[in-house]
């Protein structure tokens, strides 16, 4: 059985965080301020995708972390 | 008809069908072999192909003509919600479904909620999958017609049924390991189109600014709201509620090799969304997306402008395997919802293996006839008939495969109603055209929730060793 939280899964966790980014861009929504001409929605988006991949090794570190700490 | 482009072409189709033979003896040894490639593909192929099979026609051709047509903004919500696919879905889901031990996404409904949901799930997957064909048909009807000189009618047929032949042949090995060829073709093309584009406009801010005094909204927000944050959670669950992404990650050889080749497989997407973003800059500054018939066609225009026509051949070629890749995995994902959910799982459980790769075959070829006839009349731009196959994907099974895995309480009558719930209250939103393009998820995949919600509440709670069963979904950290 599970003896580990279901809200203590890293996968849990990194979904908020992905969530409140994705929030802070959809929320806010700044489509009136401009850097090189371009919406700084698609500037904020921009910034996420590099954000989404640290998300994705910072998922798979701490998992194998996890992993090598039941090992021991 | 583009002699260099054609030959170069012919040439790649002709290798990968070679390989897809190659590897069919291989495949119809098992079944397991035949749909996930037996459980055995390491981190380096499996990122490429996962990659690929994420990366269909759209990510190249409809991003780029999307943002072009609508503003660039568009094209990052795009890149937005497909970079977060992979780590969304490793997240949420891909550990626990890999523990489940099942090999496709209606199995999993079978193991969790039972046989009605595994039937009304298997139907699901074969509709969105089949419409799904129609952009991949689109995308190579159009390539193919530029480059042969023939029709787009006649391209979009010989096209659809010569790589139908290569998929059927092989299954997920020769998917798999043609993938890597195709995910690695496509990436290094897009990069290599993305340095010429950079040199030839002298660095990225002179290009935006040379997109910017050709269309002065390439920058801006062109549609409402909605458009975009639909769009977003449309692409974000793909990796959740397709069934072609889901089949890869069971075809790693355990569960690390499976985070490591998403991980990998983002980074692969990221690259290949940053390049993109100069094909779209380059794109805007030629100006001619008006003049074209096809808006989605600017992706090859921006490559006969900036390749020479060895490299531009080569990029097809790329365009045409992203194209292959997508479309055969989700050839595959019909064949196996037809031939091993539905006809073995209930018609025939006694059906010997041979029979049942076999059958999946045919339904392979019908499916691909049905995405053929509908491509010759193509109803929407690329990226919005993909959306629209995220979004109906994402109404039905989003929910009951998340609540499925994280709430013991969702129950058979709730999965069932929120399914059933979420598609068809999509559908009637796509039929009535009430909201702007691409919001409908907006509304079916709460309803879905809600519905989900409320029914497991009302009705009995599942037993106790289905209880005990989404425990030990999360035992996979133990």
């Amino acid at each position: 059985m599970a003896s580990r939280s279901k809200f203590q899964d890293p996968g849990l966790i990194l979904t908020v965080v992905l969530v409140m980014y994705s929030a802070f861009v959809f929320v806010w929504w700044p489509t009136d301020i401009y850097w090189l001409g371009i919406s700084l929605v698609g500037w904020f988006m921009f910034i996420g995708l590099f954000f989404w991949f640290l998300l994705a090794i910072v998922y798979v570190l701490w998992i194998e972390n996890i992993e090598r700490k039941n090992d021991s | 008809m583009q002699v260099t482009e054609t030959i170069i072409l012919l040439i790649y189709l002709v290798v990968m069908t070679v390989i897809g033979i190659y590897f069919y003896r291989r495949a119809r040894q098992s079944e397991a072999d035949y749909f996930t490639a037996g459980k055995s593909i390491n981190t380096f192929v499996g990122a490429f192909a996962i990659f690929a099979a994420v990366a269909s026609s759209s990510s190249l051709m409809g991003a780029v003509g999307s943002g072009v047509a609508l503003g660039v903004p568009y094209f990052f919500t795009y890149a937005f919600g497909v970079i977060a696919i992979l780590p969304f879905s490793m997240f949420l889901v891909s550990g626990q479904i890999r523990r489940s031990g099942v090999k496709t996404l209606p199995e999993f409904f079978k193991q969790r909620f039972g046989k009605s949901v595994q039937i009304v799930a298997a139907a699901v997957v074969v509709i969105g999958m089949t419409f799904y064909m129609v952009p991949q048909l689109t995308a190579s009807g159009l390539i193919g017609s530029h480059v042969l000189g023939i029709d787009y009618v006649t391209a979009v047929i010989i096209l659809g049924l010569g790589f139908t032949l290569y998929a059927a042949l092989g299954g997920m090995w020769a998917i798999t390991y043609t993938d890597l060829i195709q995910g690695a073709i496509m990436l290094i093309g897009i990069v290599i189109l993305a340095l010429f584009i950079l040199v030839d406009h002298n660095g990225v801010v002179s290009l935006i600014n040379d997109a910017m005094a050709v269309d002065p909204a390439f920058g801006d927000i062109t549609q409402p709201w909605m458009s975009y944050f639909g769009l977003f959670i449309a692409f974000l669950w793909f990796g959740i509620i397709s069934p072609s992404v889901v089949m890869r990650n069971f075809a790693s050889r355990d569960a690390k090799t499976a985070r490591r080749t998403a991980m990998w497989a983002c980074l692969i997407y990221l690259t290949l969304f940053i390049a993109g973003f100069f094909v779209t800059a380059a794109g805007a500054s030629m100006g001619i997306i008006d003049t074209l018939d096809n808006t989605d066609m600017i992706f090859v225009s921006v490559i006969e402008q900036y390749l020479p026509a060895i490299l531009g051949g080569i990029m097809l070629a790329g365009l045409m395997a992203a194209i292959m890749s997508s479309a055969d995995a989700m050839l595959l994902a019909i064949s196996a919802g037809i031939a091993h959910d539905i006809y073995k799982e209930h018609i025939n459980p006694k059906a010997n293996e041979r029979f049942v790769t076999g059958l999946g075959l045919v339904v392979m070829i019908i499916a691909s006839i049905a995405g053929i006839l509908i491509a010759i009349d193509p109803p929407g731009l690329i990226a919005i008939m993909v959306g629209w196959v995220g979004g109906f994907l994402l109404s039905a099974f989003g929910f009951p495969i998340v609540l499925g895995i994280w709430w013991k309480r969702a129950n058979t009558m709730g999965a069932l109603t929120g399914m059933v719930g979420g598609s068809i209250v999509f559908l009637v939103l796509i039929i009535g055209q009430w909201l702007p393009t691409n919001a409908e998820p907006i509304i079916a995949a709460p309803v879905s929730l809600i519905l989900m919600i409320v029914v497991s509440l009302m009705t009995e709670p599942p037993s106790q060793e289905i209880q005990a069963r989404v425990d030990h979904y999360h035992t996979h950290l133990e």
